[in-house]
């Protein structure tokens, strides 16, 4: 659910439902997009203020969930102009408005401070790596730019401490606009989570890729039976596992073969192949010498993110069971029975990247968000070179964006950065 | 010693006639309280006892509002100026700042005028050695010589004199400043009566007869011609006759010779605790940091008209008095140059302004109010602004009215206060623009558009002023008015006139404020098309028009940030709360809380170490004080 909460929301609530809400009342609605395409199709509430939880006036969008889904209408809602919340934002606000009675006021202390701890716990997950680097690399050149053009607007030109150039000021600005807009794209592309992952099963032919599609979709998409080759072309599912969008892919099993539908089918397999997020290699355990060969054959598994399924555990005897080492992960299971198919579902969400606190995928919509204003600022600051003070004031913008991902700077600091480089001071 | 009560009441008490203590005396005396100002010398009241300047960027920006609220600085430095500038002017107007050179005798006679004149101000001279104190009540002062003075509020403004220590060289003294005794015994008690004291560092540079220089060899710098104006309400015809400063540098051999001497500098031998202000470095400190840099300029600075008395802004040093000669005669112009007073360094206590609410009134003692360089700052400007506004605050607390400060986005003066009581000083704490994040709306040109009203409604704005400054504001808002409903489009502006003007063709209609706002076209050149109307008549109405409209979208986008916060920023904290019962707050949080007592949530929010989590946690939390308060005053019906 998307909840918005403010002042005059009637605008978008209308410009997302194409319709006028009366309040308090469900309404059964698809939510559109700024063309007006259908994103979803759910119910949206009105209330009024002050009689709604915040007191404000709020809005709130029950889609028929899944992260993609609700990740595009909460876009939706920011370029309508709304913000993302911060922790506790809205108890906050109901809190302000006098809503909450002492009850309810202890218990989200308690919800706050929970939720902090979590998302301080997964901020530093998300936030260590080549990410969190990126961006303090980005601040520390921001804080180096904003020491020249403060320092030479808190100085007189006279005393001699700083000349900046405008030239010099651009060529600046360009640099960090650029490795800004890199990490952008990073972190897009990198945001599995937003469009989905891309997941394959492969594997020998009849080593149970259809039965173990089925299983994980939990309905009968595949066609089963003990005959090798029975799958001939892909087969495409969209499934979630907790939630998170899966396009999983049951191909056809690759081996030599005469049969030209099989073989149409195994080159299709292999185009899958080279689009997955991450591969799933079937391994009939009970029969060691297909799995072998498979291994050698299969020529982007080690290139893309692979988990080792072992089927028919059933036959063999063995209990369902994780083991990881040497980086590989190796998943025992039965497809038939459906022992171990959920260690596999959250081995699954492990390889594309998502981690369960839901902290993780807030604070990324944040972080994107954050960026790409910091951006826009940047982008305002190219015209101004020689209106320092305005370009300045550029500069403080996309600092203060930025510093929502990493922490506090004060202005102190940037002083502190002057006196360091320049000698200042009759 | 014997005592003896003074047989009149006040309301407010001044102790100090700096710039802190004067303006506090003045503001006092003006809100109609019946004012007392103590100095242990009547002769200094008004004195610079550093450089002879008023102003610079952010330091003229307080000036400004100093005087917008009526206070004395700014007038004075017209009467006493003799050089005056814009700073900045090729930037931006949010960035302009003026400052004067001022002859000293002048600038002190314009102040002890001021004083003299003042209706319900009188004067006293005694040094203070005790505040009367009942419990955490303030109930007036006692002199050196015993006599008693009793006041509801008292304004403490002791500058550096809190057992200031002097060095020059290996060798130090006790003292408020060169040639004036330190108070001592006031210092003890204020550590005694559990105030947290720190302690801090300044200098000044040798004073040089300026008959011994040789100016001919040195660039000569003038004041800008026409001259500005330091008070919104003065005229550059009060100015005394006008003279230039000159520009000489430090080179490798200057550098040379106080390297040979550090050995004897008190900074370096560890003789001096105190911190020193980074912005403001003696030349040795200077020496040794940049140690890539073979010259450092050196402004002489003229004392006054009717001396021959130099301040070389830029050589501050506590080297021995042997080693100042020698590395004043290295300099280009200086080499017979005959050092009038040696320069030194002195070291002073403060104390930690965490311990002050926004109006400066100390949070232990009720009623007692601090301003100046006793709270860590530095700077005349600096100096004055506090004063002004423990004066204010000091005639509210003596009425029993409701304490005033401004907020970070109405002024400096908020900015500093803000700064000082939520963050606390490492070193001198001096005025920067970038430190206030609002800078686009804290200007010098509109500091009388922020505070004159509310210094009016305050009652310490003259009925004089009052008028002017409404007339201008009417005049404003009538101009930007006119301009927003006069239109232009293709049909009426000539090709020519608007590629004169604008640059390019109008493709549309649109209001004079709108081409008002674009980056190329100024008040002037848009009065110049046809049709546009007749100019205002006085310039500072025209430049307020312009630059609201060059700003307008900015200030818009700052405003919404302030209303944003507006909300928590003034949702008052008791200051009676004891943060251990704030429900999971970490302890380090409710230990600053706890030390600090911030008067605000967005007061808290700036205490360095507390995180937004903390002051969800503070929300809930007070909604369950409320609570509990509310159900406490039933249960007593």
């Amino acid at each position: 659910m998307v909840r918005v909460s403010g002042a005059n929301l009637k605008s978008l609530s209308s410009a997302i439902t194409g319709q006028e809400l009366i309040p308090r009342i469900a309404t059964y609605t698809p939510f559109l997009d700024e063309s007006g395409e259908t994103l979803d199709q759910g119910i949206a509430l009105y209330f009024a203020a002050p009689n709604s939880f915040t007191g404000e006036e709020v809005v709130e969008f029950q889609g028929h969930g899944g992260p993609a889904v609700l990740q595009s209408v909460l876009h939706r809602c920011i370029s309508l102009g709304a913000r993302l919340a911060q922790p506790g934002e809205f108890s906050q606000r109901a809190f302000l408005n006098g809503k909450l009675d002492l009850a309810q006021a202890e218990s989200i202390a308690d919800l706050i401070a929970a939720t902090t701890q979590q998302a301080a716990k997964s901020a530093v997950r998300s936030l260590s790596g080549e990410f969190s680097r990126a961006i303090t690399r980005v601040l520390e050149k921001i804080i180096h730019l904003r020491a020249f053009v403060e320092a030479t607007l808190d100085f007189p030109e006279e005393e001699g401490v700083v000349v900046v150039d405008s030239d010099r000021l651009l060529v600046d600005l360009s640099t960090l606009k650029g490795e800004l807009e890199h990490i952008e794209s990073l972190a897009t592309q990198g945001n599995i989570l937003r469009e989905g992952a891309q997941v394959v099963l492969i594997g020998a032919p009849n080593a149970g890729k259809s039965s173990l599609l089925n299983q994980l979709s939990g309905e009968d998409v595949a066609m089963v039976s003990d005959i090798p080759g029975t799958t001939r072309d892909t087969i495409r599912q969209a499934l979630q596992i907790d939630g998170i969008p899966i396009h999983l892919v049951d191909t056809a099993g690759i081996r030599e073969t005469n049969d030209i539908l099989e073989q149409m089918g195994i080159v299709r397999a292999r185009q899958s192949i080279e689009k997955a997020d991450l591969l799933i290699l079937l391994i009939d355990e009970s029969d060691a010498t297909k799995a072998k060969y498979f291994i050698k054959a299969e020529i982007n598994v080690g290139i893309t993110p692979t988990i080792f399924v072992h089927n028919k555990i059933d036959l063999t005897g063995l209990q369902p069971t994780i083991e990881k080492n040497d980086g590989t992960t190796q998943v025992f299971l039965s497809a038939k029975t459906g022992a171990g198919v959920s260690l596999l579902k959250s081995e699954i969400l492990n390889a594309v990247g998502w981690h369960k606190e839901e902290g993780v995928f807030m604070a990324r919509s944040r972080h994107l968000d954050a960026i790409s204003q910091a951006l826009a600022a940047l982008q305002g600051a190219e015209a101004l070179s020689s209106r320092l003070e305005l370009f300045a004031e550029s500069l403080r913008l996309a600092q203060n964006e930025l510093n929502q991902i990493t922490g506090e700077f004060v202005a102190d600091d940037l002083l502190g950065e002057i006196f360091g480089k320049f000698c200042i001071g009759k | 010693m014997n005592t003896m009560d003074y047989p009149d009441k006040f309301d407010v008490i001044v102790v100090g006639g700096g710039h802190a203590g004067t303006e506090a005396a003045l503001v006092s005396a003006r809100a109609g309280c019946k004012t007392l100002l103590l100095s242990h010398n009547i002769e200094t009241l008004g004195q610079m006892s550093c450089n002879p300047s008023i102003g610079g960027i952010g330091k003229g920006h307080l000036v400004k509002e100093v005087d917008a609220l009526d206070g004395a600085m700014a007038a004075a430095a017209d009467e006493g100026g003799i050089q005056f500038r814009i700073l900045n002017a090729s930037k931006g107007p949010a960035v302009r700042a003026t400052r004067a050179q001022a002859d000293r005798l002048l600038y002190k006679q314009a102040i002890r005028s001021r004083l003299e004149n003042q209706p319900n101000l009188w004067l006293f001279q005694q040094a203070v050695d005790a505040l009367i104190v009942n419990t955490d009540r303030i109930e007036g002062v006692k002199t050196q010589a015993g006599v008693c003075f009793s006041a509801k509020s008292v304004v403490l403004t002791a500058g550096t004199f809190l057992s200031g220590l002097i060095h020059v060289g290996q060798s130090n003294y006790s003292a408020g400043r060169a040639g004036d005794p330190p108070s001592i015994t006031l210092s003890e008690q204020l550590r005694a009566l559990g105030m947290p004291v720190g302690r801090l560092k300044t200098g000044t540079p040798p004073r040089i007869d300026g008959r011994s220089i040789d100016f001919s060899v040195m660039h000569e710098q003038w004041g800008d011609d026409p001259a500005p104006v330091f008070s919104f309400m003065g005229k550059a015809e009060q100015h005394p006759r006008q003279l230039p400063c000159w520009i000489t540098e430090t080179n490798e051999k200057t550098h040379e010779i106080i390297r040979g001497g550090l050995d004897r500098s008190p900074m370096f031998t560890g003789v001096i605790e105190g911190v020193g202000p980074r912005y403001c470095p003696s030349v040795e400190d200077k020496i040794t940091r940049f140690a890539g840099k073979s010259s450092h300029q050196i402004f002489l600075e003229p004392e006054g008209l009717e001396t021959h008395e130099i301040y070389p802004n830029g050589i501050s040093t506590s080297l021995p008095f042997d080693v100042q000669i020698a590395l004043v005669r290295s300099i280009r112009g200086l080499e017979n140059a005959h050092i009038l007073r040696p320069g030194y360094a002195i070291e002073y206590d403060y104390f930690d302004p965490r311990g002050l609410k926004r109006s400066l009134e100390t949070k232990v003692i009720e009623g007692l109010f601090f301003a100046g360089q006793i709270n860590g700052t530095t700077g005349y400007e600096e100096a004055a602004a506090q004063g002004l506004l423990a004066g204010i605050n000091a005639a509210r607390h003596a009425c029993e009215k409701e304490a005033w400060s401004p907020k970070r986005n109405e002024a400096y003066l908020g900015v500093m206060v803000d700064d000082l009581t939520a963050r606390g000083v490492t070193e001198p704490y001096r005025m920067f623009t970038s430190r206030a994040e609002y800078r686009l709306q804290l200007r010098e040109d509109n500091a009388d558009l922020r505070l004159t009203e509310i210094g009016w409604n305050l009652g310490v704005v003259s009925e004089t002023r009052w008028r002017a400054f409404d007339e201008k504001r009417e005049a404003i808002a009538r101009e930007e008015q006119r301009l927003k409903t006069t239109w232009v489009n293709p049909a009426v502006l000539s090709e020519e006139h608007a590629i004169r003007v604008l640059g390019k063709v109008v493709e549309r209609e649109y209001s004079l404020y709108d081409l008002l706002r674009r980056p190329e076209v100024s008040y002037d050149s848009l009065m110049s098309l046809p049709n546009s109307g007749e100019r205002v008549a006085q310039d500072v109405v025209a430049q307020q028009v312009e630059i609201g409209a060059k700003y307008q979208g900015y200030i818009t986008k700052q405003n919404q940030e302030v209303q944003q916060q507006a909300a928590q920023e003034d949702l008052a904290l008791p200051a009676t709360l004891d943060y251990r019962e704030v429900r999971a707050l970490s302890i380090e949080a409710q230990q600053r809380l706890n030390l600090q007592k911030p008067e605000t949530i967005g007061h808290a929010s700036r205490i360095s170490g507390i995180t937004p989590a903390d002051i969800s946690l503070l929300l809930v939390h007070l909604k369950r004080g409320f609570r509990t308060n509310k159900a406490g005053n039933e249960d007593a019906k």
